[in-house]
């Protein structure tokens, strides 16, 4: 055999079954929803097999999906949370003490930017912006001694920007703080920031994992890095029980389902992206396309270092004609609907700056007014070019 | 009463899970419509529900259907299709496939045989045998447009066209080629059978079936053949099925309103929202199952281990003609083959498996393996079984989604019980697509 037992089975095989093994008292090939809040014990503190004791504590269904999760994300540990908010709120709150930096890349997504502004604030966190994705904008933005955790997501939702994953953990090391990677837009499928370096991944795992719009969710993964004297995977473990922000079993199974399919589904999403920002960049009357895939984006080079296998599903561009022809556009659209959230099997678009980046309104932060962000489905590519034709032609009149 | 609230703006992107058994009315007189079918709506969530109705659309349209009724399982729908159309009559009669799921076979030759039917099998690649079969009280063909488990694609414009010249229905089960790859309705078929529990559904999870009519068969063209579904009756208000329904929907009116609401087999709502959201990614899944299996077919095709692939790819050249130019956009993720060594190696191999799993279901994500003449099959009797082309050395391939290189090299270790052989590269580089 070319192949040995102890080589790691590839993306896809791991995705199936890593954490999904059929249920070993009946067989059933897909494993049961364990829909239980608590489990009886044979004598106190004489738990059964799995040791579960109480569903906020441990459940095996969700237990099942942070195993295939942490096996993608190439972590020790995933934890699954209820949202993508609830994992990121559980991870600073477990590693962040009062009196603590953060340093925010700049356009890290709005709801996170509001949770460290408005809520961890009042807890006497601090935290200062990198005015681009370039790691030595960070290591400038560090405050000595006091910054803890860097967080970064790349690509930046919604302008898509590409940071180097390694130079940063190497700004975090020397910090002394541990950089959290957002890996919510380029997934497990195409981007690994544990193995580049990065101490913590976060995913809304809303998006592509749960991948059907079907299913809120968060998960926070870890390798074997210590902090403050504990492992990570102890202390984020320890938050999730007693926080308690935890995932449902029913939650838990339809993004385990979800992500059997993540490999698949991504390569779609980034072929057909890659052909829509194409299609956009050929178009007169589109002024800028933001895509990591297009050769002309700045760090074109650099994502498809980091990047494995395709540039992703979001697209980001403003149409000739402003504000009126970017609102004019997402009105026009059949295939693709107007709304928040990404990374389903159907398209989106989206206004960000009206929409879910409302919280960068008035700083310097702020996305441009204009700018419409396309959310690829997997849909026929036929008929994304067309709805696209057809919407840019009403919106923009042949403007350029 | 509360003041009338304005309706939000915003709506779902994915449609809400109506589990309801029943339906509220805001009068009398609209209730008595929609109960007497002479206005649409729902009454009762047995015959109708709205995530059902939503699934039903979505599968007549991949179809190019007229319409559609879901069912609790595959093997429900089959039954609906073949009541509809053959209940009533007192010489029914059938000719079936003679490659065809075992479950069908139990169906037609046992529960169905018990109520009057008859059957005569015929080769799907043989259109003069379901010619040669026909009698007067024919009134159904019934094949698998994709065959299970050994994939042979049948004749099904020439079988069709015996049917149409003799006034048989043309039923096709399309389990195994999806509507992605295949529309039977394109190629003679009247109604069109599914277990969504496959590929619709595409994750093992829910069961379910699903009755398409194409919209291509007219009773009204010869009445006297089919009197239950044109002439008058009580149970359809004095009138007839064809008057309810209009000629091309009277045989599923029936279906639904007579047999699903009298006998029960009716889908819920939280598997008819499951299998919807497993047809959104029905695409990408199959286009990938049926390359990967393809490879693996070529693969094992070479294994010392393996006296013979069932494939069309390695079908004789008629078989090679339909595969390339009889419409299919791909043959599917199933393929079986027959193993060399003992029954009790073939046993053996079949227990190495470590990644592929033994179970009884295919159009997983995960691949699945299955001993025909054990399991799906293990009813037939020895002519059947014969006919069939299984053999007691026929292993099943239900082939998922992972990466090639891991079914290869499982495959490989598996069957190296019986003959040891080096796994190759992969043929292609399935998981990492070309940008």
């Amino acid at each position: 055999m070319t192949r040995t037992d102890t080589r790691l089975p590839g993306l896809a095989t791991r995705a199936i079954h890593d954490g999904q093994q059929p249920d070993p008292t009946t067989g059933a090939v897909v494993p049961p929803i364990y829909q239980t809040s608590t489990f009886v014990q044979d004598g106190v503190n004489r738990f059964r097999t799995g040791g579960h004791e109480y569903s906020r504590g441990s459940n095996p269904t969700r237990n099942g999906f942070e195993e295939q999760l942490a096996s993608l994300g190439r972590g020790t540990r995933a934890f699954a949370f209820a949202s993508g908010m609830a994992a990121e709120d559980a991870l600073l709150r477990a590693v962040l003490a009062p009196g603590d930096h953060i340093v925010l890349a700049s356009d890290v997504y709005g709801g996170t930017f509001r949770l460290v502004d408005q809520v961890l604030s009042k807890w006497g966190i601090e935290h200062s912006f990198v005015p681009s994705a370039s790691a030595s904008d960070a290591a400038a933005t560090v405050l000595p001694g006091r910054t803890k955790v860097l967080w970064l997501e790349t690509p930046s939702n919604p302008l898509l920007r590409v940071a180097d994953i390694a130079a940063w953990a190497q700004v975090a090391d020397d910090a002394g703080a541990l950089l959290v990677v957002d890996n919510t837009f380029a997934s497990p499928a195409l981007q690994n920031p544990l193995v580049l370096g990065a101490h913590v991944v976060v995913h809304s795992t809303t998006k592509y994992i749960g991948g059907h719009s079907d299913v809120l969710g968060g998960a926070v993964v870890v390798g074997d890095t210590e902090w403050r004297g504990q492992p990570l995977t102890e202390l984020i473990g320890f938050q999730q029980f007693a926080g308690g922000a935890v995932a449902g079993p029913f939650d838990s199974f339809l993004a385990a389902r979800g992500l059997k399919t993540l490999p698949l589904r991504m390569e779609r999403h980034c072929s057909n992206a890659l052909e829509v920002a194409r299609f956009l960049r050929s178009r007169s009357d589109v002024l800028e396309v933001n895509y990591p895939g297009l050769e002309e984006h700045p760090q074109h080079d650099l994502a498809a270092r980091t990047l494995n296998g395709g540039f992703g599903g979001i697209i980001s561009f403003r149409p000739a004609g402003g504000i009126d022809a970017a609102h004019a556009f997402v009105r026009e659209t059949a295939l693709y609907n107007l709304s928040v959230s990404l990374g389903g099997v159907e398209s989106l678009t989206c206004v960000p700056h009206s929409m879910t980046h409302g919280s960068r309104v008035g700083t310097p932060y702020e996305v441009p007014e204009d700018l419409v962000r396309l959310s690829v489905g997997i849909e026929d590519i036929e008929d994304h070019l067309a709805d696209l034709d057809r919407a840019l032609n009403a919106a923009t009149s042949g403007r350029s | 009463m509360t003041a009338a609230t304005p309706a939000p703006l915003g709506t779902p992107i994915v449609r809400p899970i109506h589990h309801s058994a029943a339906y509220a009315f805001d009068t009398l007189a609209d209730a008595r419509e929609v109960f007497a079918q002479r206005a649409s709506g729902f009454t009762y969530a047995r015959t109708g529900n709205p995530n059902v109705a939503a699934l039903e659309a979505e599968v007549a349209r991949l179809e190019g259907g007229e319409c559609a009724v879901a069912t609790s399982s595959g093997q429900a729908a089959v039954t609906l299709a073949l009541l509809t159309l053959t209940g009533p009559a007192k010489d029914a009669h059938a000719v079936v496939s003679s490659r065809i799921y075992g479950g069908t076979v139990d169906l037609l030759t046992d529960t169905l045989a018990d109520t009057g039917l008859e059957v005569t099998f015929a080769d799907p690649r043989e259109p003069q045998q379901w010619e040669d079969a026909l009698r007067p009280g024919t009134r159904v063909f019934f094949l698998e447009s994709v065959a299970n488990p050994l994939t042979e694609l049948p004749e099904l414009e020439a079988i069709a066209e015996i049917a149409h010249r003799n006034g048989v229905v043309v039923i096709v089960d399309n389990t195994v080629a999806t509507p992605h790859l295949y529309t039977p309705g394109r190629h003679g078929a009247d109604l069109v059978v599914h277990s969504a529990t496959k590929y619709l559904s595409g994750h093992g999870g829910p069961l379910g079936g699903v009755l398409v009519d194409t919209g291509s068969f007219d009773p009204t063209e010869d009445p006297e053949r089919w009197p239950w579904l044109t002439r008058k009756h009580h149970r359809w208000g004095d009138r007839s099925p064809v008057e309810v329904y209009g000629a091309r929907r009277a045989v599923l009116g029936v279906a639904r309103c007579k047999y699903l609401n009298d006998l029960g087999p009716c889908m819920g709502a939280t598997t008819a929202h499951e299998i919807l959201q497993g047809i959104t990614t029905l695409g990408v899944r199959v286009e990938r199952q049926s390359a990967t299996a393809e490879r693996l077919a070529l693969t094992l095709a070479e294994h010392p281990a393996v006296e013979r692939v069932h494939h069309p790819r390695f079908g004789d050249p008629r078989q090679q003609q339909l595969r390339e130019t009889g419409g299919y956009r791909g043959v599917g993720g199933v393929f079986s083959i027959d193993l060399k060594g003992t029954p009790e190696q073939v046993e053996r191999a079949v227990n190495s498996l470590r990644l592929i799993k033994l179970a009884a279901n295919i159009g997983d994500v995960r691949t699945l393996v299955a001993h025909p003449a054990s399991m799906t099959h293990c009813r037939l009797t020895p002519e059947q079984f014969r006919a069939s082309g299984i053999t007691e050395r026929t292993l099943r391939v239900s082939v998922g989604v992972e990466d090639e290189a891991d079914l290869t090299a499982d495959l490989f270790q598996a069957l190296s019980v019986i003959a040891p052989a080096h796994a190759p590269q992969p043929r292609s580089a399935s998981t990492t697509a070309a940008r």
